[in-house]
């Protein structure tokens, strides 16, 4: 026992009410930053979804895409120059469009983002999608996302509807998930349906073929060195196309959308404002015990503790408590997150640096209020314990 | 009754040689500033010798409380001299101050004890101030033993008597074995039995650990613990005197 009486943890349990109170309150506040921060999440998340599930180590785009939303392209034999460099294994060619899709159901016109390449290229190499390779394979057929807007209509296998006012049959789905730039929805079909379905559109639609690639992935050789590849390729290769490493390249992308919309600024204030909302919860919380215990705190004071230990009890009550409401206020969130996910298709996800960042909220969030609190002690005087 | 026999020291305010715990000289103490500021003590002179316990009485609003908190360094002092366990309390820092204070045992009308620690933690809080951890829990039980709490060490106040949670508030004043205890009306929230045990407790103890008590109180049913008993009046010290002097010269009904 060579401890010093933890008096901040006894104070903060020794009333089980007022404790689940606290609480409570603290868990309120980290659900909601939660729940905010997990809506910002959800919406860039999402924008990078689809380029988080491609297979490639470097990306080659248009030196004029800036991002996934501006229909640019670069010429194909691109792809074949880098492919030749030392490092690099593979390069697959991604064709992109947007192309009218007809609701089986409803019979209304919805756009929805095509994407299609090589079926021996792993460009996409979701499970559902390897399974139904051979079925690809057969003319006009595509698979269709699962998390579609529902106005994409039904997806049972062997539908029958129309892209780009052409029939095609449906021979399964995958689960990927919509941005801003995927209209309803994303359909995969082989490059060569692809040329099939956009080839030979009408004069006012941009005509496709193989030779022009909107996203180009290269697979590197093991040990290959990404960012000294990146800067040979981009010194060696024309200026026509930018190179970047995938990871640089979904940065970029949520940058963009980042600062391009300012939906994410309302959430991000939203967030916030659950921030200072549990500062003031904590802070009621702390006040009246630090009041009801002025008395005490000013005795000790007189048998001669000082103000700086007198904080260290109220800050170390604060810690707890935030330490202490971050757990249930997590464990809901989490909860939340998958309920909400479930309800409305976004991409909630609660990753550990996410918790973390969350969790150092809270405790600078409680170590605010404490702060606050404290003067309250700091201002008692012991003088006035006596005569009372 | 045995405290009232006529071992009290013959006759009062004399301590030439003996060592002095606290020592007052001229002691003026105003409340508030400019306008509102009001002088609440009136050139104070008074000393207190090592191992005596003196009684400090007197009306409501006589400055008792205030004299109090002044010998035991609470608050700020601009003029006079007020001399306390030979350190001058008069123009001390903040953090000055509460290190004599550490040698002080107060002793207050409420417990002021925290209900969410223990009997012994309240007092082993008091142990802590002096950076003292390896025996703290040990201490903390002797002195509760020492008040009659052997069997309550681990009860909190809420399970405690009135009269058992001051105890624990002497048992944490004494723990330290402070050479000077300052009480303000201990029995105030006592009945009459609890208070005079209390104040008995307090006698005995200071006698064996041999520190000077200041106690103030409007209970005349314990004045005879005193060896001496002051008297302020609207700020001026008016009488000092032994107890038996004292209540002749008092009428006993004056005193509640
Ligand atoms: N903090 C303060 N500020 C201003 N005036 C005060 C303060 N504390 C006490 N006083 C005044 O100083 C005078 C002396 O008060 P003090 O508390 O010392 O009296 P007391 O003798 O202890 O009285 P009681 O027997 O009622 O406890 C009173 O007139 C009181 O109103
Ligand atoms: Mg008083």
């Amino acid at each position: 026992m060579k401890m010093r009486t933890p008096l901040a943890w006894f104070n903060l349990t020794h009333k089980r009410q007022r404790l689940l109170t606290a609480l409570a309150g603290v868990a309120f506040a980290v659900v909601l930053m939660f729940i905010f921060k997990g809506f910002e999440n959800a919406l860039y998340d999402s924008q990078v979804q689809l380029l988080k599930a491609l297979n490639g180590d470097i990306i080659i785009v248009n030196r004029i895409k800036t991002s996934m939303f501006i229909p640019e392209k670069f010429a194909r034999r691109r792809l074949y120059q880098a492919e030749a460099f030392e490092g690099v294994d593979a390069a697959y060619p991604l064709y992109t469009t947007t192309a009218d899709w007809k609701n089986p159901d409803t019979k209304k016109i919805r756009p929805l983002r095509v994407l299609a390449f090589n079926l021996s290229d792993p460009v996409l190499p979701l499970p559902e999608i390897l399974a139904k390779r051979s079925a690809l394979q057969m003319p006009r057929t595509a698979m269709v996302d699962s998390k579609s807007r529902s106005e994409v209509g039904s997806l049972a296998i062997g539908t029958v509807t129309e892209v780009a006012k052409q029939e095609v049959r449906l021979v399964g789905t995958f689960p990927l998930g919509t941005d801003f730039t995927s209209g309803n929805g994303n359909v995969v079909m082989s490059d060569q349906n692809f040329v099939r379905y956009f080839s030979n559109l009408g004069p006012d639609d941009d005509e496709r073929n193989l030779n022009t690639v909107d996203i180009g992935l290269l697979k590197l050789a093991p040990g290959a060195n990404a960012s000294a590849l990146i800067q040979t390729l981009t010194q060696r290769l024309p200026i026509d196309i930018l190179i970047y490493s995938k990871e640089d390249f979904i940065n970029k992308e949520l940058a963009y959308w980042k600062e391009n919309t300012n939906i994410g600024f309302v959430f991000s204030l939203l967030t916030v404002m659950s921030f200072f909302v549990g500062v003031i919860i904590v802070y009621q919380i702390l006040y009246t015990d630090v009041a009801e215990h002025w008395a005490e705190y000013a005795t000790l004071k007189a048998m001669g503790y000082s103000n700086f230990f007198l904080l260290t009890v109220v800050i170390q009550q604060a810690v707890f408590m935030g330490l202490l409401g971050f757990l249930p206020g997590f464990l809901i969130s989490f909860g939340l997150y998958r309920v909400t996910a479930d309800a409305t298709g976004l991409l909630m996800q609660m990753t550990t640096l996410r918790a973390l960042n969350t969790l150092v909220a809270t405790v600078i969030m409680c170590l605010i209020s404490g702060a606050i609190a404290v003067r309250k002690v700091q201002s008692t005087d012991p003088a006035e314990v006596f005569g009372t | 009754m045995s405290h009232l026999s006529n071992d009290l020291p013959s006759d009062s305010p004399h301590f030439s040689s003996e060592e002095i715990a606290v020592s007052v000289r001229h002691l003026d103490y105003y409340y508030g500033q400019g306008d509102l500021r009001k002088q609440v003590l009136y050139d104070i002179n008074l000393e207190l010798s090592k191992g005596q316990i003196v009684i400090m009485t007197g009306p409501s609003g006589s400055g008792k409380t205030t004299l109090l908190t002044l010998i035991g360094a609470l608050r700020f002092l601009q003029e006079g001299s007020l001399n306390v366990l030979g350190q001058e309390l008069v123009g001390l820092s903040k953090s000055e101050l509460v290190e004599v204070r550490r040698n002080i045992g107060f002793i207050f009308q409420a417990h002021n004890l925290f209900d969410s620690l223990t009997a012994s933690q309240n007092v082993e809080m008091a142990v802590e101030v002096l950076q003292d951890w390896g025996n703290k829990r040990q201490r903390a039980v002797e002195m509760l033993a020492q008040v009659g709490l052997a069997e309550r060490v681990d009860y909190k106040p809420k399970a405690l008597s009135g009269g058992q949670k001051q105890r624990v508030a002497i048992a944490r004043a004494l723990v330290n074995q402070p050479s000077l205890i300052l009480a303000d009306e201990p029995t105030a929230a006592l009945d009459k039995q609890s208070g005079r045990d209390v104040v008995t407790l307090m006698q005995t103890l200071a006698k064996e650990q041999g520190c000077t008590i200041l106690m103030v109180t409007h209970d005349n049913r314990i004045l005879d613990v005193a060896d001496r008993i002051v008297n302020l009046v609207d700020g001026h010290l008016e009488s000092d005197q032994n107890f038996t002097a004292f209540s002749q010269t008092h009428d006993p009904k004056a005193l509640v």
